[in-house]
C-alpha cells in the first residue's frame, strides 16, 4: 500500500500560517515525520492559493525538497498553483487532482501530459457525484478515455473513487459499502489504472478520538479489494502496521466479518472487538452511529 | 402454474411498551412484521393507537375550526382532556406549552401539578410533553415525573443535550421515555444507545420527528420506515422501539390547515395515515374529526 502522507495540510492552521510566514521549520518538521513514520508520498494540500501563487508554491516544494528525498503530491485545484508545483519538484510527482468536470478536463489533465507525472483522477463530473457504482464507473471511464487521448496511459492515472463521511445522515453507510464494490472491480474495468482514496474523510464529522479507527479499518477493507494507495496519517502507527501487514491477526478479523462470518466475540480482547465492530458498521451490516463501539 | 404470494418471516420484534397503570394501561407496538404486512408471517398485537392533544394554556393562533369541538373547555386544560375521551381516544397527550421561557416560562411546580390533576381526572394513560427547551425541560419533566410517581406516564422528549437528567427522573419515578432526535437515523440510534446504558429499553419510545405533510413529511416518512426495516428485519436492537409521531401541531400550523376545516382534517389526516403506514405506533392528532375518519380509513381497508 502507497502512503500519502495527508499533514501538510492548509485546513491545518499551523500549516497554513506557516506557509503564510514562510516559516520552514514546521513545514519541514512535518515533512520529516512522516519521512521518517513510512510514507511514500508527502501531499502537499495548499488550496487555492490566490496570493503570490507561483512563488509560493516554489518555496513549499523547494523546502520540503530540502529535506526528503520523497516524491511529492501537489494538491490544488487551482491550475496555476498546480503547474508552479510540478515544475519545483525534483522527482517524478502526483497531479492531485483532475476530474471529469470540463475546467479540469482542459486545466489539469493537460499538465500531467505536460510534466510526464502519475495523476489522480476523480469520478467527479459537472453532474457531480456519481451516486452508484455503475454511474461511478461510467464517469471515470469517459474521464479516463479522455486522458488517454492527451497522451496520459492507465498506468499513470491514480483514480479516485471519493468517499464520503459515513456519519452523514442514512446515505454515510450506503457509499461506504459502494466505494469498497467500486475499488474492487476498477482494475477489470480499467486494466492498469491504479486506485487513490482521502481515507480521512471516511471518519469526517466522527468525534476526534473514534476517528482512527474507522481509517484503519476501512483502508483493512479497501486494500483487499486492492486499493493501491491512500491519502492518510502516516503518524498513525497502527494504521502504518495494518499497512504494512503486520497486524494479520486483525487483518484476519476484518477480513471474516466483511464475508459476513459471525465472529465470537467472547473470544475476543477489547481491541479485537472494536475491529469487529467497527468493520461491521462499514460493511452496512450494523445502523451506525457515533456510539457503534457502545451497542 | 397457481401463483403463490411469496410470505416473508422476520427476524427482528418491536419491544411492547406499557404507558399507564392497571385499567388505565395501554400497549404499543410489539410487531413482528413490517407496518401492515398483514400477508407476512407475524403479526401486530396492538394495532394503531391515537391520543389527542391538549395545550396547558388556551391556544391563541387556532384557527376556529380547531377550536370548536372544544370551544366551551377550551381555557380549561382537565376539562379538555375529560372531553377527549368522548372520542374514544387511547391516550391524551398534555403539551406543558407554557413552560417554554419564550411563550410564558410558567414554572414547573404549578406545570407539574396540572399534569398530576389531568392524569388522575381522565380514564386512559397520560403522555406529557415539555416544551422542548433543553434547560427548562430538566426542571419541569423532572418535576412532572416527581409529582406523578409511579403513574407511569410517558414523558419526553428526552434530548442528547438532557437525556442523563430526564431520564434519570422519569426511570426513578416509574415511568416511560420519549427519546427525541432531529430527523437523523444515525442520532436515533445514539441516543438509545446511551440512554440504555441506565434507562431499559423496553420503557423507550422513538419520536423522530414528524413534519407535516408539503413540509417535510417524505423526510419523516423515509426515516420511520428505515428505522422500522433495521429494527424488524435487521434485528437492530437499538432501533427495536416504538414509534410516537406527535404530528397535531405541525398539521395544524400549516397555512392550508387553518385555511379551511375540510383542508385541515384531510391535511392532518394524510400525514397521520401515511406515517401509520411508514410504522407509526402511535399518532398524537388535534382535532377529534381526524381521528374518526383516520379510524374509519384503516377499518375499511
Amino acid at each position: 500500500m502507497v502512503i500519502i502522507g495527508e499533514n501538510i495540510h492548509v485546513i491545518a492552521k499551523e500549516v497554513s500560517t506557516a506557509i503564510r510566514e514562510r516559516d520552514a521549520k514546521v513545514i519541514q518538521d512535518l515533512a520529516r515525520a512522516q519521512a521518517e513514520a513510512g510514507a511514500d508520498y508527502i501531499d502537499l494540500n495548499v488550496g487555492p492559493v490566490k496570493k503570490d501563487t507561483e512563488e509560493t508554491m516554489e518555496w513549499l516544494v523547494n523546502t520540503v525538497q530540502e529535506v526528503t528525498d520523497l516524491p511529492l503530491s501537489i494538491d490544488t485545484l487551482n491550475p496555476v498553483a498546480m503547474e508552479a508545483g510540478l515544475k519545483a519538484c525534483k522527482r517524478r510527482p502526483l497531479l492531485n487532482s483532475a476530474s471529469g468536470k470540463s475546467l479540469s478536463k482542459e486545466q489539469m489533465l493537460p499538465l500531467a501530459k505536460k510534466y510526464n507525472c502519475d495523476v489522480v483522477i476523480s469520478v467527479m463530473t459537472d453532474k457531480g457525484m456519481p451516486p452508484d457504482v455503475e454511474s461511478k464507473v461510467e464517469s471515470i471511464m469517459d474521464t479516463v478515455a479522455y486522458a488517454n487521448e492527451l497522451g496520459i496511459p492507465n498506468e499513470d492515472i491514480w483514480v479516485d473513487t471519493i468517499l464520503l463521511p459515513i456519519s452523514t445522515a442514512g446515505e454515510g453507510q450506503r457509499f461506504t459499502v459502494l466505494n469498497l464494490e467500486f475499488i474492487k472491480i476498477l482494475e477489470d474495468v480499467l486494466p492498469g489504472v491504479k486506485s487513490t482514496v482521502g481515507l480521512s474523510n471516511t471518519s469526517s464529522g466522527v468525534p476526534d478520538h473514534l476517528r482512527p479507527l474507522l481509517n484503519r479499518t476501512y483502508l483493512v477493507m479497501l486494500e483487499r479489494n486492492r486499493l493501491y494507495s491512500a491519502i492518510a496519517d502516516p503518524l498513525d502507527k497502527e494504521l502504518m502496521s495494518l499497512a504494512r501487514g503486520e497486524m494479520p491477526e486483525i487483518v484476519e478479523l476484518i477480513y471474516k466479518t466483511m464475508d459476513g462470518e459471525d465472529v465470537n466475540l467472547s473470544s475476543l480482547s477489547q481491541k479485537e472487538i472494536e475491529y469487529v465492530k467497527t468493520a461491521k458498521v462499514l460493511i452496512g451490516a450494523t445502523l451506525y452511529s457515533n456510539a457503534w463501539l457502545e451497542s | 402454474m397457481e401463483y403463490k404470494a411469496p410470505v416473508e418471516a422476520y427476524t427482528g420484534v418491536v419491544r411492547e411498551v406499557t404507558i399507564g397503570k392497571g385499567k388505565k394501561s395501554l400497549k404499543i407496538g410489539g410487531e413482528n412484521i413490517l407496518p401492515f404486512h398483514v400477508f407476512d408471517q407475524g403479526s401486530n398485537p396492538n394495532p394503531a393507537k391515537f391520543a389527542l392533544e391538549v395545550l396547558d394554556m388556551k391556544p391563541e393562533d387556532w384557527p376556529e375550526h380547531l377550536v370548536e369541538p372544544f370551544w366551551d373547555v377550551i381555557s380549561d386544560p382537565v376539562k379538555w382532556a375529560k372531553k377527549c375521551q368522548d372520542f374514544a381516544v387511547d391516550a391524551v397527550s398534555l403539551f406543558l406549552m407554557s413552560t417554554d421561557p419564550a411563550v410564558k416560562n410558567a414554572p414547573a411546580d404549578k406545570a407539574a401539578a396540572l399534569a398530576k390533576e389531568v392524569a388522575e381526572a381522565i380514564n386512559v394513560p397520560l403522555i406529557v410533553y415539555g416544551s422542548g427547551d433543553e434547560k427548562k425541560d430538566v426542571e419541569v419533566l423532572s418535576k412532572v415525573a416527581e409529582l406523578c410517581d409511579g403513574m407511569n406516564l410517558l414523558i419526553g422528549p428526552a434530548l442528547k443535550e438532557n437525556y442523563e437528567a430526564v431520564g434519570k427522573a422519569i426511570l426513578d419515578h416509574g415511568h416511560t421515555a420519549i427519546a427525541q432526535t432531529p430527523l437523523d437515523i444515525n442520532l436515533l440510534k445514539e441516543l438509545n444507545v446511551k440512554l440504555s446504558k441506565f434507562f431499559p429499553p423496553d420503557r423507550i419510545v422513538i419520536d423522530s420527528l414528524s413534519p407535516a405533510l408539503g413540509y417535510g413529511m417524505e423526510y419523516g416518512f423515509s426515516l420511520m420506515e428505515r428505522v422500522k426495516q433495521i429494527g424488524i428485519m435487521t434485528k437492530d436492537s437499538m432501533t427495536m422501539m416504538p414509534i410516537i409521531a406527535n404530528i397535531g401541531g405541525e398539521c395544524w400550523k400549516t397555512k392550508q390547515a387553518k385555511e379551511n376545516k375540510e383542508q385541515g382534517l384531510l391535511w392532518e389526516g394524510i400525514t397521520a395515515l401515511s406515517l401509520l403506514l411508514a410504522g407509526a405506533n402511535i399518532i398524537v392528532l388535534r382535532h377529534p374529526e381526524t381521528l374518526k375518519l383516520v379510524r374509519e380509513t384503516i377499518k375499511a381497508r
